[in-house]
């Protein structure tokens, strides 16, 4: 087991590593000067060739490549993610302030993916081939095929016509005003959740009717326990090995996944924040978000990998 | 939301897979195609019917000039932002361009990026897979470590940073989404592969003095057709929701050419409520095209291989 661990951390923070190398580069290669970013393409044919010398070297820009990525990389070691080319804040503020929406959406899409995903998969295994099963499999292959951030537009257009309902658009958070910040992660959270719901039900099914055509189910039926014990102590901790392993590698997809629905939402979170410095071609906050979505990927596919270790004795006692 | 990691189960024994081209007597392709046909239409009523609704919307691609009722550039500044009407079935944009027409033509630039991203990246991890599955040994090692190196992205964010750097246009969203579909292709060939490599078959064809090329290429590939159509065929829905949402971010195929992404990001860019038509026709025709070609692709992976439901 430790040894297992000492692996897979040390091939995580490899990949890390390799990780910021792409990102720098394909960041660097971008078309387009950054001064034309800032002062606009106007602004920019005004500026003289020593002006433009000079603001390229302010921003670290004129050093040769690997002297620049030296200094990003030793800039986060330190906590410094750089500033925005627009806002005064810096990065590092910007994703402390609206880390944490986005990632109150990711748990709460997840949770709500358990609560959706596993009772229908129960529900179609028991009973595989019948009714409730077909409508079951027949709308998680629908929700595999809904794009989420127009999901997300038509829930805000039905409430505002229906209802004249709008969602907070503007920052609280869980621990101040709960209600405020429920209202505003709930709209992302259903969508991107019952996106998840469908892989979720899919995978728990197939898991499910694998799991109790095994031996171990056979025997406690034979002593006479009843189907739902069965089912409910005996199938289903085993079947859901595989769905914790598929939950966590969903929730590194959702973080991504809330980018467009955040959008979509206008939800002040991190996805919004990446929408924002995309369309204004904001370098460095797409370097150092992109980064940071890269490396929450990975140690979220590192955790499930030990969560998944310490569960399943096969690979504990290995 | 582009999730499954397909990797054939070792049970998929590849002896099976070779059964369909040796069951049939010598029959002229045609007729051999036509019996497929009958078989998949009544194994699984529902793909097919889903089968010709991407038929009709690969269609309506080719064929959207002919199809589409307006010029979907042109605008007309006497109905703008208009609800639908019998002039206008699906309404008009602020500029007083026809929505239906768009939607019509942005059926082309979904499907060209799909299909054109889908072979090329499928194709590249596939012949990458076949390589290190054939050849093994360190070079297997290392290109296992590059494929999970590729995953570590999630892959809108990957398809995102690598369309900016590139620059936007159709080709460029066409290799950015490619390039997400590598590692898929890598796996699943390679597993294949592996276990080809030990049948019979190679080992007499090796016997007889073929070389590595002629194995790979002759013996073995012809083999990977199945998994690869089957790969291929599942990844299009996926593509499809990718591309849609680079446009919708503003990275994929740049305006005035209309994509449903791009359409829904201007329909958002148009005022704090957007129109409802502008919002509800273009992801109508996200959501049908992407509902089937994925039905269509667990009828292409039942009719090739039965035995895949549920690993691809």
């Amino acid at each position: 087991m430790f040894g297992y661990l000492l692996r897979r951390l040390g091939f995580g923070a490899l990949t890390v590593v390799g990780v910021s190398i792409v990102v720098f580069v394909l960041m660097r290669i971008l078309p387009g000067d950054p001064l034309v970013a800032i002062f606009g393409s106007e602004g920019f044919t005004k500026l003289s060739a020593a002006e433009r010398a000079h603001y390229m070297a302010e921003l670290g820009l004129s050093d040769p490549l690997w002297l620049q990525y030296v200094s990003w990389v030793k800039e986060i070691a330190r906590g410094n993610f750089g500033r925005s080319f627009f806002r005064s804040e810096s990065v590092a503020e910007m994703i402390l302030r609206r880390g944490p929406l986005t990632a109150e959406i990711a748990f709460l899409s997840v949770a709500l993916s358990w609560l959706v995903g596993i009772p229908v998969a129960i529900i179609s295994a028991l009973r595989p081939n019948s009714i409730a099963d077909n409508f079951a499999r027949f709308m998680s292959i629908l929700f595999l095929a809904v794009p989420g951030f127009w999901l997300g537009m038509l829930i805000v257009l039905t409430l505002l016509f229906a209802f004249g309902y709008r969602a907070p658009l503007t920052g609280a958070s869980l621990l101040t005003d709960p209600r405020t910040t429920l209202e505003m992660i709930i709209g992302p959270a259903t969508v991107l959740g019952l996106g998840q719901a469908a892989y979720i039900a899919r995978m728990a099914r197939s898991s499910m009717l694998e799991v109790v055509r095994e031996d171990y189910v056979r025997t406690a039926r034979a002593k006479g326990l009843s189907n739902r014990l069965v089912i409910a102590l005996h199938a289903l901790p085993n079947a859901l090995l595989p769905v914790i392993t598929l939950s966590g590698i969903l929730l590194g997809f959702v973080l991504a996944g809330s980018i467009p629905v955040e959008r979509a939402f206008g939800t002040p979170g991190l996805g919004n924040a990446m929408f924002t410095a995309v369309s204004e071609r904001d370098v460095f906050v797409m370097q150092n978000l992109v980064f940071l979505y890269a490396v929450v990927f990975v140690l979220l596919n590192l955790l499930v990998d030990i969560i998944i270790a310490w569960l399943d004795p096969r690979i504990r006692l290995r | 939301m582009t999730v499954t990691s397909p990797h054939l189960g070792t049970g998929a024994e590849p002896q099976a897979r070779a059964v369909p081209v040796a069951l049939p007597p010598p029959t002229s392709s045609w007729s051999r195609a036509g019996r497929a046909l009958r078989t998949f239409v009544r194994r699984s009523p529902m793909s097919a019917f889903w089968a010709l609704v991407a038929l009709a919307v690969i269609l309506m691609a080719i064929a959207a000039p002919a199809i589409a009722p307006y010029d979907p550039l042109k605008s007309n500044f006497r109905v703008m932002t208009k609800p639908p009407s019998i002039e206008h079935s699906f309404g008009t944009d602020q500029i007083g361009r026809d929505t239906l027409s768009r939607v019509v033509w942005g059926s082309r630039a979904s499907l060209m990026v799909a299909f054109g991203a889908v072979l090329l990246g499928t194709t590249l991890g596939g012949l990458w897979g076949l390589a290190s599955g054939f050849f093994g040994g360190r070079f297997d090692i290392a290109s296992q470590r590059a494929i999970e190196f590729m995953q570590s992205f999630p892959d809108l964010v990957l398809a995102m940073a690598i369309a900016m750097a590139l620059g936007a246009g159709t080709g460029t969203v066409i290799v950015a989404i490619a390039i997400t579909r590598i590692p898929f292709g890598g796996r699943v060939i390679r597993a294949v592969v592996l276990s080809l490599k030990e049948m019979p078959f190679v080992e007499a064809a090796r016997g007889l003095g073929a070389s590595n090329t002629r194995l790979m290429f002759r013996h073995i590939l012809p083999q990977c057709v199945a998994p690869f159509l089957i790969l291929a065929t599942t990844h299009l829905g996926v593509s499809i929701i990718i591309e849609a949402s680079l446009g919708f971010l503003g990275v994929g195929i740049p305006p005035p050419t209309p994509t449903w992404g791009n359409m829904l990001a201007d329909a958002l860019n148009s005022g704090l409520v957007p129109p409802w038509w502008l919002v509800l026709f273009p992801g109508l025709a996200i959501t049908i095209t992407v509902l089937a070609f994925n039905l269509l692709g667990d009828g292409v992976r039942d009719l090739l291989d039965p035995r895949l439901r549920g690993a691809v």
